[in-house]
């Protein structure tokens, strides 16, 4: 019985590797496919490698900056001398984990890692969860995304909460602090509850935030109010009616100041200890990302003088602002997937100085959400309102049309929407409208993304994903 | 100037699938068709004066949201019944659209009421039915297609002599049975289509303003739009919804 299951497992890996391979080839990054394929021989195929960590394994889940933060604390265990196993792409489905576990095994069925950092769906958590048993669990927050897969945000809930369940004892939790619903989040007394917040003085932003979930107070339905708000529903929330009130963090940015290139240098306050911290990568939602990130290292007992010194050599993940430069002309790509996260993005995109080319590529297979309807929650008005920064606009992917008319209602003139369905060739013809010297923004989707860059790797320019 | 009242139910709550979008659709065609017009938010609590409501907006919301609103509706059941009778014009989506009717039954056998505006009934069915959706209305001679995105796991019913808004040509409809979407009475428009729907089916959103200008007696006088973006966006959406592609994530979803 043993010796089967052992097979089965060595089977499934075989398979996967071979798929992944394969899949390279033909210039995809085998993030999906071969991992289903090996689940389907192995089962347990996740659960059995994830035994072979010399440390044991971590999951970032939660609706935005599951990507980034878990870039960040692969980073930061690297930095203070570890091997991690990490599903850097983005695929976050269980066989996205199966593949880079896959990928990262040996042919004799053994992993030599010590960490395995995976981020994971929010809807894939619990299966994921029972699997690899995670030490630590880090939950962003919670927005709204993808309805068509999930139903609704307290459906979204439900789901991280039975994945909790399915956490060994003696593990711990790292949360939003600012975050609202993570009120709802249930814990164990074995399990340590770390928090982290922003304590700064930001500007509020002037978004319409049709994307804040959170109107009224997940404990007593009373009417929520705020001391601060930072984007979204994050911030210093309180209840109006009951005694719900944001904690107090165990880990917050007390100071940010910004350089000329948008790099900050933030002050972070750790219990019993303050760091500085050069960082390099734009937008509030990243510091955030490096909250989450450092809190989590911090449950790990990892030396603070080795955090400081990985983040700041962090560069922006997959996708993830990512830059990309042709004949003097820089590209900036942003995958954008919900209201709160494509608005954020839009808000740092019109903080740039020069004037802004841009290209939206939407598609809706099923990774990307196969209901579009969120785009009309995503405040392009910006966009309409600082009409002189924009210096073109191109759509594209299987809802070029839908994302067109968007533009057309957001207030931009029809002739100014420059349509190509085709995403490689969308990329040519927005490049020509880009003067040298300018920066042409592209907002895909995921499979929209996955698309671009593969047009990108072939013309040269970015590493294949599965490289990095 | 043509003028018309818009009054957007609880736009905080009742907001879930791009709601906005549809709000944004019919202010701007009234702004593109030299109709003035305001638009209303109406908050849970707050004095509603529906007989200086022309057209009202109720969107699609959460179930945590979906029992307050209902709730709160109530309240309002007899002055929206009797706006309704005069002409009112009700746009209803989703969460809404089941509101308008008798019952909602849930999945644990909860009965909640419903306004009683229009005959039909709904009760939770044991899968989400969830795709793109294809219709063909009869709101026009010879009828016109919407196409819109569905999620929900109600199935409605209209009782005899209530008109569907149309046949279910692609994805579910009301039920998932009986090849009907929506419901038409009197002025009152419900469905389960958004995506968002306005939007990309220009015709219906001039419509519902025709319908509201003629409620006050006023004249629609169409301008002249070129829909060719709202157009084409609709025929994609069709190509889609038809897509080998399409149907096979409804039939995993």
């Amino acid at each position: 019985m043993r010796n089967l299951f052992k097979l089965k497992l060595l089977v499934g890996i075989w398979t996967g590797k071979i798929l992944i391979a394969l899949t390279r080839i033909f210039g995809r990054g085998g993030t999906t496919l071969p991992g289903r394929i090996a689940l389907k021989i192995a089962p347990q195929l996740s659960s059995s490698l994830a035994d072979h960590l010399s440390k044991g394994s971590l999951v970032v889940t939660g609706t935005n900056g599951k990507t980034t933060t878990s870039a960040l604390i692969t980073g930061i265990l690297k930095e203070a001398g570890y091997n991690c196993v990490h599903n850097q792409s983005g695929s976050n489905m269980s066989w996205g984990v199966a593949s880079a576990f896959v990928a990262a095994a040996s042919w004799k069925g053994n992993l030599f890692e010590d960490w395995a950092v995976m981020e994971v769906d929010e809807g894939a958590f619990p299966g994921v969860t029972r699997n690899i048993k995670p030490q630590g669990t880090v939950i962003t927050n919670i927005f709204r995304d993808q309805l068509d897969r999930y139903g609704e945000v307290d459906h979204v809930l439900g789901s991280i909460n039975r994945g909790l369940e399915m956490q060994p004892e003696n593990s711990f939790i790292v949360l939003n602090a600012d975050d609202p619903s993570l009120a709802g989040v249930k814990s164990s007394n074995t399990k340590k509850r770390w928090t982290y917040g922003l304590e700064l003085d930001l500007p509020a932003d002037t978004f319409e935030n049709t994307g804040r979930d959170l109107k009224v107070c997940p404990i007593c339905s009373g009417k929520l109010s705020y001391k601060k708000i930072f984007y979204a529903h994050l911030g210093h929330f309180y209840c109006l009616s009951c005694s719900y009130v944001r904690p107090e963090p165990d880990v917050k940015l007390i100071d940010s100041n910004t350089n000329p290139d948008g790099s900050t240098l933030l002050q972070v306050r750790l219990p019993g200890e303050e760091i500085e911290v050069y960082f390099p990568l734009l937008g509030t939602y990243n510091l955030y990302n490096l909250l989450a990130a450092v809190t989590c290292v911090k449950a790990l007992d990892i030396q603070t003088s080795l955090i400081a010194e990985a983040l700041k050599k962090s560069v922006p993940s997959f996708g993830r602002m990512e830059l990309f430069e042709l004949d003097n002309k820089a590209m900036v790509m942003a995958l954008i997937k919900n209201p709160v996260g494509a608005n954020e993005v839009l808000r740092t995109i019109l903080s740039e100085k020069g004037k802004i080319n841009l290209l939206v590529a939407i598609n809706d297979k099923y990774a990307d959400g196969t209901d579009v309807s969120w785009l009309w929650d995503v405040d392009f008005e910006q966009l309409a309102f600082n009409k002189d920064k924009l210096a073109s606009v191109t759509v594209s992917g299987l809802r070029a049309w839908d994302m067109a008319v968007r533009f057309k209602y957001a207030g931009l003139e029809p002739a100014q929407i420059q349509v190509e369905e085709n995403t490689a060739k969308a990329i040519n013809k927005a490049l020509e409208q880009t003067t040298a010297g300018n920066k042409l923004f592209i907002l895909p989707t995921y499979t929209a993304m996955l698309e671009m860059r593969r047009f990108l790797n072939k013309i040269g320019l970015g590493k294949p994903y599965w490289e990095e | 100037m043509a003028k018309i009242n818009i009054y957007h139910l609880y736009p905080a709550h009742l907001n879930l699938y791009g709601d906005r979008g549809n709000i944004l659709a019919l202010c701007r065609r009234a702004d593109w068709h030299g109709i003035d017009f305001e638009v209303v938010p109406v908050e849970p609590g707050g004095e509603v004066d529906f007989a200086r409501c022309d057209l009202l907006y109720m969107g699609g919301g959460q179930d945590s949201d979906q029992k307050m609103v209902a709730d709160d509706l109530k309240t309002r059941q007899s002055d929206m019944s009797r706006a309704v009778e005069a002409g009112m014009t009700i746009f209803a989506v989703c969460g809404s659209y089941q509101l308008l009717g008798q019952y909602y039954t849930t999945s644990n056998g909860e009965k909640i009421g419903g306004l009683e505006i229009v005959d039909l009934y709904t009760e939770a069915g044991p899968k989400r039915l969830i795709g793109n959706a294809v219709i063909k209305c009869s709101l026009w001679n010879p009828p016109r297609t919407l196409v819109g995105f569905e999620n929900h796991a109600g199935k409605t019913y209209l009782r005899t002599g209530l008109k569907p808004l149309g046949e279910v040509q692609i994805g579910h409809g009301n039920n998932g049975n009986d090849k009907t979407e929506g419901a038409v009475y009197k002025n009152v428009i419900g469905t389960y289509l958004h995506g968002s729907l306005l939007p990309k089916n220009p015709w219906l959103t001039d419509y519902l303003l025709n319908k509201a200008l003629c409620y006050r007696n006023q004249a629609f006088q169409p301008a002249q739009l070129d829909d060719s973006l709202e157009q084409q966006a609709h025929d994609s959406a069709i190509r889609l919804a038809g897509s080998r592609r399409h149907k096979r994530l409804s039939s995993r979803a």
